[in-house]
């Protein structure tokens, strides 16, 4: 099946999401879609899927104008999508998630349970995907959920596959064995759109590339006829730095230090399990590790978030175990949290409002319990510029700023007081090319300082290139500490466990 | 999609910048004003259909229409007309007694000129303190609805300072406003720290507090010290003469109920003003209220803040009942307080939880009851002082729902300016 989008524009009120864009995705290839966050990829993909009305353009397949309305036509039309957020039933067995709404039933109206599972089990054996239809949802790793949804589409017999951003919450390996996956689509004559931002992945899987910015297509090519810097060149319109420019550090006394930690997660359960780590001013320890493995629930609890269970915590040997958040921020610990909506801001406040978020009682901006609004707004002109936060004036409010500017909003914040330890967790996610390489560049600046700087990804490229240390994490404890020089295999093995020896062993 | 941000060029002058963003906040508060505006108009021709189906003769006459088109038009006209006639001179005034005031100025006259506004602005001072009072909860979005209940704790502890304490007025009425104060707030307190420590939804409690208090009332007013002696239908002592507010017109007449109380409110409005817009406290309440993750990891102690928030609120509500029984009732009964509690949430839902909109929707609150009584009672074709909260209640479901005015008036309202409209209500 060929599909070709062709001259489609929509607008959001002023902003134009997608400009007279053209796609065409050759049956069994693996086309590539690349663009920085707000590039109007998804914005196409929602239009292609049914979900949002163009402007202007249509759909062709097979040369033919279709009309896709809604999700159910792109499903008529053989079009399958796998959203970034999983929409998964987790108490429900694989079998009965994926023929959720197109269940089978025997001639009179019962479920046909045996039927789905041997369905299933067909389809997942013919594309190499590996499920046990009995197996319940909530149960499955990650990897695994999104193979749920891959047949979920295969099921209603997509011909053409839509992936958003599939990689973002896999390990190394899973991202191996999902490339694997899609080959074997594309083999048989499927064809899958590929979203993603991270080029390594671009140039390892895909047959087409396709790049957007502000959403216009900017260029298509292929793999073999270019490279990492011209694709973020493409992406971003000049030349990027994708490698971190720092001296060696030069670190200090142990500013940060934590022992024997265990913390417990939302549900009770253990999350971080008896681990210690140190972290010395002047340097910066990253900690890789994929998502879920207890990075949130350590970052909590340095930050006096979450109560510890047992175990210490000391800044500048200054005992903050227990204490509360103010404590721990008095101690000059700086926090730019995970979820900068959810933690970081508050989107209906104003810039200028947000950066004195945790410096409200500040005597430079309040006296005797009044605002000082002038130095606040002071304050914001200046961080402004200095943070070069893109916005009007310091009274806009945050929530209409692109996610790079929320995120300098957050780190300007937390930069503009006296810090001695600086925790960052996953301080890139979801950003532009532009904006991450401010916001390490601004890491670097503070450790250069003399700042502790903790800095907690699940982007590996992103832990080797700015790590002057790396601990990988995995199931709450640390499997190891080893040197920015290590190789990706053996990080990547850490990351799904292996100890350290025995990694450095096996890729050895 | 955020692509706007992205492609605006980098900051260059601030000012004419500025002055565009300041336009588009007044298009969007004129936005805020029409709606309202439009509500008002909807709740007065929504009153007029009803004094239409209601008033026999005007009905009749549309029976019989095509007979004498002209007469049943001018019928009707002059019957809405009359009774919003009487609505506005007896919520305002009467531009007829003004001018008999001005030109025979005795008291008498004077009294009958200004009785529309003396009783306007006492029906509003409770509505203007319990409106503030959930105003603030509001914006820390809690949905306090124990206005009831508050109100009757602050009242309680109004009156029991009221008869107790024998002190001349300038000791005894500071007092008093203590007891309020500390009458409200206990009463709040207890849903405040339910909420910050068990996670017990403020709606609930609040509400089931509002009985409890009611019944409390009951019981009290049934025993010592609050019982009346030798009264046993359920009446409170009464306040001492040096506890109850004095009146601001009582040297041209002790009918013009206006009273300190309304002096009261009109501070507690420059107070809860200056709270919630410039106040450091105040700030974090709304952070709290707005994202209270955020509040978390910025050391905001947001526990504390929802039981203060709550103190607070109660305390101005409280006082509300302060206002009302040393100011109007002197004493309490079964009841006390009547629907104020629950018209304050009406007020401040009106009022956009923002001081000033909440002194203005009280006002209108105080006018249309005192225009209704009014207009009951000289009104020629019996129309009673109900229309006056049907016209209440309309108004306020429209500004509620701002998407139903907005369809009907078929206004073009721009996205943002949509936005913060459509979604109104609660809070900022």
């Amino acid at each position: 099946m060929r599909l070709e989008l062709r001259g489609i524009t929509k607008r959001f009120g002023p902003l134009l999401a997608n400009s007279d864009v053209n796609l065409t995705v050759e049956p069994g290839e693996i086309h590539c879609l690349l663009g920085e966050n707000g590039a109007g990829k998804s914005t196409l993909m929602n239009v292609l899927f049914g979900m949002l009305t163009p402007d202007a353009g249509e759909v062709l397949i097979d040369g033919d104008p279709v009309a896709i309305r809604g999700p159910s036509d792109a499903v008529a039309h053989r079009i399958g999508m796998v959203h970034q957020h999983f929409m998964l039933v987790p108490v429900f067995t694989v079998a009965e998630n994926v023929v959720l709404g197109f269940e089978p039933v025997h001639p009179w109206p019962v479920l046909d349970h045996k039927g789905a599972s041997e369905e299933i089990r067909r389809v997942s054996r013919q594309y190499g995907l590996d499920v046990d239809p009995e197996a319940t949802v909530e149960n499955l790793p990650i990897g695994m959920q999104q193979r749920v949804e891959i047949l979920k589409a295969l099921d209603r017999e997509a011909e053409v596959l839509i992936l958003d951003e599939p990689t973002a919450v896999l390990t190394p390996q899973e991202t191996e064995a999902l490339f694997v996956i899609m080959r074997s689509l594309t083999s048989q004559g499927k064809s899958v759109i590929f979203i993603t931002h991270k080029l390594k992945e671009v140039l390892a899987v895909a047959d087409r590339i396709t790049v957007m910015r502000l959403g216009a297509v900017v260029g298509s090519t292929s793999p073999s006829e270019t490279n990492e810097d011209a694709l973020a060149a493409m992406m971003v319109g000049r030349s990027v730095n994708l490698v971190v420019d720092k001296e060696p550090a030069t670190p200090g006394a142990v500013a940060l230090e934590a022992t024997s930690l265990y913390v417990e997660d939302d549900r009770g359960l253990t999350a971080v399990k008896g681990l210690s780590v140190s972290v010395r001013s002047g340097e910066i320890l990253a900690i890789a590790g994929v998502q879920g493995n207890g990075q949130t629930e350590l970052v909590e609890a340095l930050t006096g978030l979450r109560p510890v269970v047992s175990g210490s915590i000391e800044v500048e040997g200054c005992d903050v175990t227990g204490g509360s958040v103010r404590t721990t921020l008095n101690a000059g610990v700086g926090h730019v949290p995970e979820d900068r909506q959810r933690h970081g801001l508050v989107l209906s406040m104003s810039i200028a409002d947000n950066l004195v978020l945790d410096l409200q009682h500040d005597a430079e901006f309040s006296k005797l319990g009044t605002r000082n609004l002038k130095a606040v707004r002071a304050n914001g002109t200046r961080r402004l510029e200095e943070f070069d936060i893109r916005a009007r004036t310091s009274q806009v409010v945050v929530g209409t700023l692109s996610g790079g500017n929320q995120q300098k909003v957050v780190v300007a914040r937390e930069l503009s007081r006296p810090l001695k330890v600086l925790i960052c967790s996953q301080p890139t996610r979801g950003l532009d090319v532009g904006s991450i390489e401010y916001v390490h560049r601004k890491i670097v600046e503070m450790r250069d300082a003399g700042v502790a700087v903790l800095f907690i990804s699940s982007e590996l490229d992103e832990v080797m290139a700015l790590g002057d240390r790396i601990a990988v994490m995995y199931e709450g404890r640390i499997t190891g500490v080893v040197p920015p020089g290590t190789s990706r295999e053996q990080i990547g093995l850490m990351m799904a466990g292996a100890p350290e020896a025995v990694a450095a062993g096996s890729t050895a | 999609m955020t692509l706007t941000d992205e492609s605006a060029p980098p900051v260059e002058g601030p000012q004419p910048e500025a002055r565009v963003l300041r336009a588009a906040r007044r298009v969007r508060e004129a936005n805020v004003l029409l709606v309202t505006a439009l509500a008002f108009v909807i709740g007065l021709a929504f009153g007029a259909v009803l004094i239409v189906v209601t008033t026999p003769n005007v009905l009749s006459s549309w029976s019989s229409f095509f007979g004498h088109p002209w007469a049943t038009i001018s019928l009707t006209f002059n019957t809405v007309w009359g009774a919003y006639e009487l609505l506005f001179c007896g919520a305002i005034v009467d531009p007829r007694s003004l001018a008999t005031a001005f030109t025979h100025s005795n008291k008498a006259n004077w009294t009958t000129a200004l009785t529309p506004i003396s009783s306007t602005l006492t029906y509003a001072t409770p509505l203007i303190l319990a409106g503030l009072g959930l105003a603030v909860t509001f914006r820390t979005k809690l949905f306090n609805i124990g206005g009831q209940g508050q109100l009757i704790g602050g009242a309680l502890g109004a009156t029991l300072v009221g008869f107790s304490v024998h002190a001349p007025g300038i000791i005894l009425i500071p007092l008093e406003i203590l007891g309020g104060i500390a009458g409200g707030m206990l009463i709040a307190s207890i849903a405040g720290l339910l909420k910050a420590h068990t996670g017990a939804h403020e709606v609930i409690t609040t509400m089931m507090l509002n009985y409890i208090m009611l019944n409390v009332l009951v019981y009290l007013l049934l025993i010592a010290p609050y019982q009346l002696p030798g009264e046993s239908q359920g009446e409170s002592k009464f306040v001492l003469p040096a506890g109850q507010l004095p009146l601001l017109l009582g040297w041209l007449s002790n009918t013009l109920q206006v009273n300190l109380g309304i002096v009261i409110a009109l501070v507690a409005v420059a107070v809860v003003s200056w709270f919630l817009n410039r106040s450091t406290a105040g700030f974090e309440f709304q952070v709290v209220g707005e994202n209270p993750e955020a509040a978390r990891t910025a050391g905001i102690n947001a526990k504390r803040v929802i039981v203060a928030a709550m103190c607070i609120s109660g305390a101005l509500v409280g006082l509300a009942g302060m206002v009302q029984v040393t100011g109007i009732d002197h004493s309490m009964t079964a009841g006390y307080g009547g629907t104020i509690g629950f018209d304050a949430i009406t007020v401040a839902l009106l009022g956009r939880s923002k001081p000033m909109g909440v002194l203005l929707a009280a006002l209108l609150f105080g006018g249309l009851q005192a225009g209704g009584h009014h207009m009951q009672i000289y009104s020629p074709t019996n129309i009673d002082y109900s229309l006056a909260l049907v016209i209440q209640a309309v108004i306020v479901f429209c500004v509620a729902t701002p998407a139903l005015v907005i369809a009907l008036f078929r206004l073009k309202v721009s996205g943002e300016a949509a936005e913060s409209v459509t979604t109104g209500g609660w809070g900022s």
